[in-house]
């Protein structure tokens, strides 16, 4: 089963990637972020219970990598709020400043 | 992947990942912010019951506490105190879009050539686990002690900034 | 004996400190300036008459010192510098007329804003006058040779606001380096022939000593000419004369320095220098005395017909120039030489009298001038001194050295005696002329308040006058003494009563002719133009010459060079306006994707993220 769960990942990896890469919207990109790292979390997961050695380190490591995710997004909501404040918008074409 | 036996666990992993897959397409190719949203949780709720299927209980319970509940609610939050009337009326990018596309696809390929390259060791499955939550809390409060405080002073720190960001600049 | 000798590498130095002082100071010390110049000069002189004192007591011994400067293989190139009495005189004469031009120019140039600059110039050129004069090797001489070329060059372009300055100093550089180009040819041949590849002049005299047969005779007369290319171009003989007057529109105390007394003689220096190579071809004489003669009779009679004060007394130089080459091509060092030595005071001092001229009445056009004796009277003597020197009245000095030259030719070629002669009758005609049409009759249209010069300007002209007077008398037909102090053989008394009388007679018939035409003005002064205009035309016009070299060289070369530049232009050009078009769009591009899409960068790194994978998984997986 092991390569299902992996097949899995890669696909729901992906899709994030792409939404990430190609989304306007800047709370879509930030989902796409989401996505990408569910995938890496089944990784984990899957690998805990048919790993070569098998043991909840796998788990354990999934915890704290969504507790990792939640602050990202809390964080990324509270710079889209405040950017949104700033420009009017949460378009990322718009959020150009980098290139002056 | 296409010699394995037709198990109960093969047909809840199948129904699951069809759920999510529709899920995350739907989240790439929906109009409105608010749609994709919901079909997002559709896939953090299908991720839980996979990690259901790998036999971590807790893990489930958790994504479905954090992600289908306070990750989902705050990105609905973001969505209200922004503006979307325009609803993803974007300027077509052709180029971009379809490089990034391949780029997408051709990871892909290379993840599953991958995949389907390696053989994996036959490992025994994790044995005799009787309380899933109960053994992670103890590994939590043993082994891995000093991350987990690291982990809740980050929380702590991520929070605040948070406030602080999204904090009026009047106040 | 030949302590001070020694020293004599100190003497460029002088100059050389004032040149490097004076380029610090900038252009606001103006005094300071004057002074630095002054007393490099003065320093410089002072030593060289120390020198040329030691040496003048018995035989001094040449005194030569080399070290080697560079070691090329086998090949050791040996530098330095020599004192012999050859080049005691000269430095005696460079020193002493760019001393008298410093203190001159301080009166001259003193309301001109480069003042400084022009002081620096003139130190510059004495340094390098001085260093070719002292060069015991051709290939040093050489380097020096081309200085004193940039030298005049600065200053002949000194007022390049003028667009005739700058046209001058161009012409003047171009064509001397012709000459120049000639002479780097002889050098290198002579190089290749010479055993050892020696350059210094003592190895050339024992080589050339007419018996040893090194080298052959058609070779001898190659590296001869090549070397007489040199002195022509620098010493504006026939046929590249034609710099020299258009030179005359730098300031005149250079006029004086530079085109009149030392560096126009450099040339004939080069030739005394390297006169054992001359020796030993018959047919490299015989060309040098041939165009010596021919320019001294072609320039005298272009001189006959011009009204620029500076323009006459140019050609007049040429003409001068070219009877010490005609002396030295008749075999008479000694008569070159010291023609070279009184030509430099008398013409040195006609060209400082016509600046103080120029300087009261701002014109160079004799035809204005007029009656100017009465209101400057010490420019007026000491003028008709130098014009009666130059005349070859005795007991004046060029009286002296005018006639050694002509008893030579004489005694030696008939042909050449009598255009020496008619030269000399043209020189007394033209410089009568110059005289009574500037200092005598009705003031002219531009002697308004004219007055006389001040005396900085006019001290120069009477120490000049004086030596225009008494050098003649260290050689005269009954006493060699500086031909046997040149040559170091014995004592010869020469002299044709002859050629006395004949260069006496000539010159005063030249002056009478040109007094009864100009001063007592009791033959037509228009009676020539009305009778055979086409030869007065052609005279006015310096035969053509310019004319003939626009049109031959000039101006074909001005079409090869326009052609080349329309190649320039659109081939050259166009292949590195490509390159920047090219390069601009390419960074265009660049700056394009510089967008600030934060997801543009990321794709970017995703691409090169996914380049990598596949290389590294491609190397893992493949079978």
């Amino acid at each position: 089963m092991l390569p299902s769960y992996l097949t899995m990942a890669a696909i729901l990896f992906c899709i994030g990637l792409y939404g990430a890469l190609v989304k306007k919207n800047a709370i879509v990109v930030l989902l796409s972020l989401e996505l990408m790292l569910n995938a890496v979390n089944l990784n984990l997961v899957a690998f805990s219970k048919y790993g070569v050695v098998p043991s909840l380190t796998g788990q354990i490591f999934s915890l704290f990598t969504i507790t990792v995710a939640a602050a990202e997004a809390a964080i990324g909501i509270a710079v889209l709020i405040a950017l949104f404040r700033m420009r009017g918008t949460v378009n990322v074409d718009e959020f150009d400043k980098m290139r002056r | 992947m296409f010699n394995i036996d037709f198990t109960g666990e093969f047909a809840a992993f199948f129904i699951l990942s069809t759920i999510m897959i529709c899920g995350a397409v739907l989240m790439i190719s929906l109009e409105k912010v608010v749609h994709m949203v919901v079909s997002m949780a559709a896939v953090f709720l299908g991720l839980a019951g996979m990690f259901v299927l790998l036999e971590a209980e807790f893990v489930a319970f958790v994504q479905v506490l954090i992600y289908a509940g306070a990750v989902s609610i705050l990105m609905i939050f973001g969505i209200m105190m922004t503006k979307h009337q325009e609803a993803e009326r974007e300027k077509a990018k052709p180029l971009h879009e379809a490089l990034a596309a391949i780029a997408a696809l051709c990871l892909f390929g290379v993840l599953f050539y991958a995949i389907r390259r390696t053989t994996f060791p036959e490992a025994g499955a994790l044995q005799g686990v009787e309380d899933n939550t109960m053994a992670i809390g103890e590994l939590l409060y043993t082994g891995y002690v000093i991350p987990f405080e690291l982990l809740s002073v980050l929380l702590t720190v991520a929070f605040i900034g948070a406030i602080v960001l999204a904090k009026k600049e009047a106040d | 004996m030949d302590m001070y000798s020694q020293a004599a590498w100190l003497i460029p130095l002088f100059p050389l400190a004032a040149f490097l002082v004076l380029t610090a100071l900038g252009r606001s010390f103006r005094r300071a300036g004057i002074l630095t110049g002054t007393a490099g000069s003065l320093a410089a002189f002072v030593l060289s008459m120390i020198i040329a004192v030691d040496r003048l007591g018995g035989r001094a011994v040449d005194y030569n010192y080399a070290f080697d400067w560079i070691r090329i293989g086998d090949y050791t190139l040996r530098i330095g510098f020599e004192v012999t009495n050859l080049t005691a005189m000269m430095l005696v004469v460079v020193t002493l007329v760019s001393l008298l031009v410093n203190i001159y120019s301080a009166g001259y140039m003193k309301d001109d804003e480069r003042i400084t600059v022009f002081y620096g110039y003139v130190a510059l050129f004495t340094f390098s006058m001085l260093g070719l004069v002292l060069s015991d090797n051709l290939l040093s001489l050489y380097i020096f040779w081309e200085l004193v070329g940039v030298c005049s060059f600065l200053l002949v372009g000194f007022w390049y606001a003028k667009p005739k300055a700058r046209a001058a100093a161009k012409k003047a550089f171009i064509v001397t380096r012709i000459g120049d180009a000639g002479l780097l040819l002889g050098i290198l041949l002579l190089f290749w022939y010479m055993p050892d590849h020696a350059l210094d002049f003592t190895t050339i005299q024992s080589v050339f000593d007419g018996q040893s047969g090194a080298i052959t005779t058609g070779i001898t007369t190659l590296i001869a000419l090549l070397i007489f290319l040199g002195a022509v171009g620098k010493s504006g003989q026939f046929p590249l004369h034609v710099w020299l007057p258009d030179a005359m529109e730098g300031p005149t105390p250079i006029s004086a320095l530079i085109h009149a007394a030392t560096m126009v003689a450099a040339g004939v220096f080069l030739i005394a220098r390297t006169y054992d190579i001359f020796l030993d071809s018959a047919a490299a004489m015989e060309t040098v005395a041939y165009v010596g003669g021919f320019t001294a009779i072609f320039a005298a009679t272009i001189a006959l017909a011009q009204n620029d004060i500076k323009r006459i007394l140019a050609y007049s130089t040429v003409s001068q120039l070219g009877y010490m080459m005609m002396a030295l091509g008749l075999g008479s060092l000694t008569g070159g030489i010291f023609h070279l030595f009184t030509h430099a005071f008398f013409k040195a001092l006609l060209f400082l009298g016509a600046g103080s001229i120029i300087h009261a009445v701002h014109t160079q056009n004799i035809q204005e001038m007029g009656g100017l004796g009465s209101k400057m009277k010490v420019t007026a003597w000491t003028f008709a001194i130098g014009a009666l020197a130059l005349t070859g009245i005795p007991p004046l000095s060029g009286f002296w050295s005018k006639d050694l030259i002509l008893t030579v030719a004489f005694e030696t070629n008939p042909l050449l005696f009598v255009a020496g002669l008619a030269a000399a009758f043209c020189t007394a005609l033209y410089m009568s002329r110059l005289f009574f049409l500037v200092f005598t009759g009705k003031p002219g249209a531009a002697a308004d308040g004219a007055h006389e010069s001040p005396a900085t300007m006019t001290a120069p002209l009477v120490v000049l006058a004086a030596l225009a007077v008494l050098a003649g008398f260290i050689e005269t037909p009954w006493n060699g003494w500086f031909g046997s102090w040149l040559s170091g053989e014995a004592e010869a008394a020469h002299g044709s009563g002859v050629a006395i009388v004949a260069s006496i007679a000539v010159g005063l018939i030249g002056i009478y002719v040109g007094w009864l035409i100009y001063g007592k003005r009791s033959v037509s002064r228009t009676a020539a133009r009305e009778r055979l205009p086409w030869l007065v035309k052609l005279l006015e016009k310096s035969y053509y010459v310019d004319e003939l070299y626009a049109a031959v060289v000039v101006r074909p070369l001005k079409t090869i060079g326009s052609l080349l530049m329309v190649v320039d232009e659109y081939i050259i050009g166009g292949i590195v306006r490509l390159t920047g078009i090219v390069t601009a769009s390419a960074g265009r591009t660049a700056a394009r994707l510089q967008n600030g899409q934060v997801q543009t960068y990321s794709l970017t790194a995703v691409i090169g993220f996914v380049v990598i994978i596949v290389a590294i998984v491609g190397r893992r997986f493949w079978p």
